[in-house]
């Protein structure tokens, strides 16, 4: 017996056999074989419904050699020119066979560049792009991220979308019967149901269920919880503002990676840039409000709120089904970023509060709304009772500047 | 200067001896029985408004009650700085063990604790058992705004004192005796005005008042000048906010809170306070539209005591701002 995953077993080896987006096939290979206007496609689309497998499955059918490149590879500039400027400019060694074309290069998830270490890593590929000789492919899940800007301007977009479920059931009847388990149609439906048109997923499923068992029923499947795909930010996001109804975006919310105070927080942030009429934003934002509430009802103790939580989170995103349109999602949390940014001020602040508490018997918070406003008045006008506070309250240099600026 | 060096006038006046306090005739009789007899003092929970003289009165326990050195024996902290129930385990529960027996000149520890509502109903709970097993060596005077908001155990084990917001005319009575202590010329409309504007808050009338006496300085003290220093102490933010929410402005409005929620360091009670005051200046709403608004104001101060973000909280009430002037169909020219 081999112990090959299945998703691996019985990944399809020719375009042909790819299941699912007719159109986005038709355009890859046409773009691929035919002369290319652009150097460079860009296909993007939620994952496992086979960007990675068509690219392979087309270098295989179009004999090309693929070098490629995923997020798990260091995105820097200098990582990226080391191992795709030879692969795009020098010849290759089989270039003289007749069994290759040469190199194909492909950027896998370069939606992942993103991140705080990718610097330069965008700049890079843009070059590489415009210098090369060869045919390069990028894959993303989402390309609205600001970021990924420049290179939408000079790569040819092909979407690709969830396949759709009649496909993914037969494709795990054929490996059913591959694999020699009988299955009840229903478990199937079932199966590639909950994958949201993932195929991968519902494959690993499969595998998943079949393991232990020599038939299929559909029992057994009835109760799987959906599965943790784990989307990322972006998924996140972009799925529940994107949803038909508060039920889709709780689907997409129970499958979110991302912890709840942090999507609560980008919910809040990116909630007046979905709902530009007024009354729908209000209407959100209440949502958005209560689900805030019953976070702060948790406490870290009541966990069986949370359900209330995510019940309004999902009917904050969803107050106008249908309107959604595209925009750059902000992210990380603008507060948790400007509280890093601004910490210095508010040490400072801290420190002028805590003298003022010790002597004026006050808490910080009471002695930033009670004293200091009328401190920072009093320090303005440059009197006697200033330095004389200033002495009392054993203020430093900095501190007297902070009460001097004006506001 | 006099036998107290504090700068800050809220301190120099502040009274040192129940004897001072001129007001609240009820509680501070009652509280004098129990210094007549130590012994039978219980644990105090005050309740009242802010600057009611609840640790004023809570301080002269403290001086009359342990004496000279009282600050070797008072354990005075504030929950809203410390909350939690670390802070009563490690702090609390060590300061209140501690024998006290070859001290005879005192008769018990005392532990203040100031805002106490602030407290997380676990650390609550945590306290509870601290009073009850210290409580030969330690007694505990809780402060709080609203004893509502003190689990039941607690507010059984105490002897519960509210203090009533100040009257006007011992407000006034009170500013004028600092004015004269400290020499100023205060006009008897500004004194008025300072009523006005400090809600039956002492504190935040003193501090009035010695803002304006330095901003005046040595000039009499009148009732434009209390304005100038009321509106100067109000950040200016809070009324662009409002306005940049009135006018539709959703997204500027929100990034103005974000700046006075980090840059300035105001909690979200704070802000919302602000900006009920300053709603309530608005000269183009009329009467109606602004008791339509109260009841936002109070659903949404509400939900800040139970929600987990403030900011967001925040910047719900001003979508609901926003909408509301939509609605109405014009806006204010933020």
């Amino acid at each position: 017996m081999d112990n090959l995953m299945w998703v691996e077993k019985y990944r399809p080896k020719t375009v042909a056999e790819v299941i699912g987006n007719e159109d986005a096939k038709a355009s890859f290979t046409n773009w691929l074989i035919k002369k290319r206007r652009e150097k460079a496609v860009l296909l993007y689309g939620p994952a496992g419904i086979g960007k990675s497998t068509l690219v392979y499955a087309a270098a295989h059918d179009f004999k090309y050699n693929v070098v490629e490149m995923n997020a798990s590879d260091i995105r820097t500039r200098k990582a990226i020119m080391k191992m795709a400027a030879p692969a795009v400019s020098l010849s290759s060694l089989d270039e003289f066979s007749f069994e290759t074309k040469g190199n194909l290069l492909l950027l896998d998830e370069v939606d992942g560049i993103f991140g705080q270490q990718d610097r330069g890593g965008v700049g890079a590929i843009v070059k590489i792009i415009q210098n090369s000789r060869i045919p390069i492919i990028l894959t993303a899940n989402n390309i609205e991220i600001q970021k990924l800007r420049p290179l939408k301007k000079i790569c040819h977009l092909i979407r690709f979308r969830r396949v759709r479920i009649p496909l993914i059931v037969a494709f795990l009847r054929r490996i059913c019967q591959a694999e020699n388990i009988p299955a009840e149609k229903e478990a199937l439906e079932i199966l590639a149901q909950n994958s949201l048109g993932d195929v991968r997923s519902a494959i690993n499923d499969l595998q998943t269920f079949c393991e232990s068992r020599k038939i299929l029923r559909k029992d057994d499947v009835q109760f799987i919880p959906l599965r943790n795909r784990g989307f990322n930010i972006y998924d996140t996001l972009k799925g529940m503002f994107s949803a038909n109804s508060s039920v889709e975006a709780m689907k997409i919310l129970n499958n979110s990676l991302i912890d709840y105070d942090t999507l609560l927080l980008s919910i809040h942030d990116n909630l007046p840039l979905h709902y530009k009429n007024p009354e729908k934003l209000a209407i959100a934002y209440e949502a958005l409000s209560k689900a805030d509430v019953f976070r702060g009802r948790i406490q870290n103790e009541e966990w069986r709120l949370l359900k209330y939580v995510f019940e309004f989170l999902s009917q904050s995103t969803t107050i106008a089904p249908g309107e959604f349109q595209p925009f750059n999602f902000i992210f990380p949390p603008t507060k948790r970023y400007l509280l890093m940014r601004t910490s210095a001020e508010r040490t400072l602040l801290k420190t002028i509060c805590t003298r003022i508490g010790a002597k004026c018997h006050v808490s910080q918070k009471t002695a930033n709304s009670e004293y200091l406003p009328f401190l920072k008045i009093i320090f303005r006008k440059k009197s006697d009772q200033a330095s004389q506070l200033a002495k009392w309250l054993r203020l430093d240099n900095s501190s007297i500047n902070y009460l001097k600026k004006t506001n | 200067m006099n036998q107290n060096d504090a700068v800050m006038w809220t301190e120099k006046y502040r009274p040192k001896t129940l004897d001072e306090i001129v007001n609240l005739k009820d509680v501070v009789e009652s509280l004098k029985a129990f210094l007549r007899k130590p012994a039978t003092m219980p644990h105090l929970l005050f309740a009242g408004r802010p600057g009611t003289g609840k640790t004023t009165i809570a301080l002269c326990i403290a001086k009359q009650l342990l004496g000279v050195s009282w600050r070797s024996f008072a354990l005075e902290l504030n929950a809203s700085d410390e909350r939690g129930i670390k802070m009563v385990r490690e702090r609390v529960k060590t300061f209140s063990r501690y024998s006290r027996g070859s001290l005879a000149s005192i008769p018990y520890a005392l532990v203040i604790l100031d805002e106490c509502d602030q407290m997380t109903s676990s650390a609550q709970t945590a306290l509870r058992r601290i009073m009850e097993t210290s409580s030969h060596t330690c007694r505990f005077i809780l402060i709080c705004n609203y004893s509502s908001k003190i689990i039941e155990p607690i507010q059984s084990r105490c002897a519960i004192f509210r203090f009533s917001t100040l009257k006007q005319e011992d407000v006034v009575k009170h500013l004028k005796y600092v004015a004269e202590m400290e020499h100023i010329n205060l006009h008897s409309n500004a004194a008025k005005t300072i009523v006005e504007f400090s809600e039956g808050d002492l504190r935040r009338a003193i501090n009035i008042l010695q803002t304006s006496a330095v901003y005046e300085d040595g000039k009499m003290i009148n009732e434009q000048t209390i304005l100038r220093v009321v509106g100067q102490a109000s950040p200016k933010q809070i009324q662009l906010m409002l306005n940049k929410a009135l006018s539709g402005k959703l997204i500027d409005a929100r990034n103005m809170l974000y700046e006075l929620m980090t840059t300035y360091g105001f909690s979200g009670v704070d802000i919302i306070r602000q900006m009920h005051r300053e709603l309530f200046r608005l000269q183009h709403l009329s009467q109606k539209e602004k008791a339509e608004l109260i009841g936002v104001f109070g659903e949404y101060d509400f939900r800040l005591s139970e929600g987990a973000n403030e900011d967001i909280q925040l910047s719900a009430l001003l979508a609901q701002l926003t909408r509301f002037s939509e609605s109405r169909g014009n806006s204010a020219n933020g």
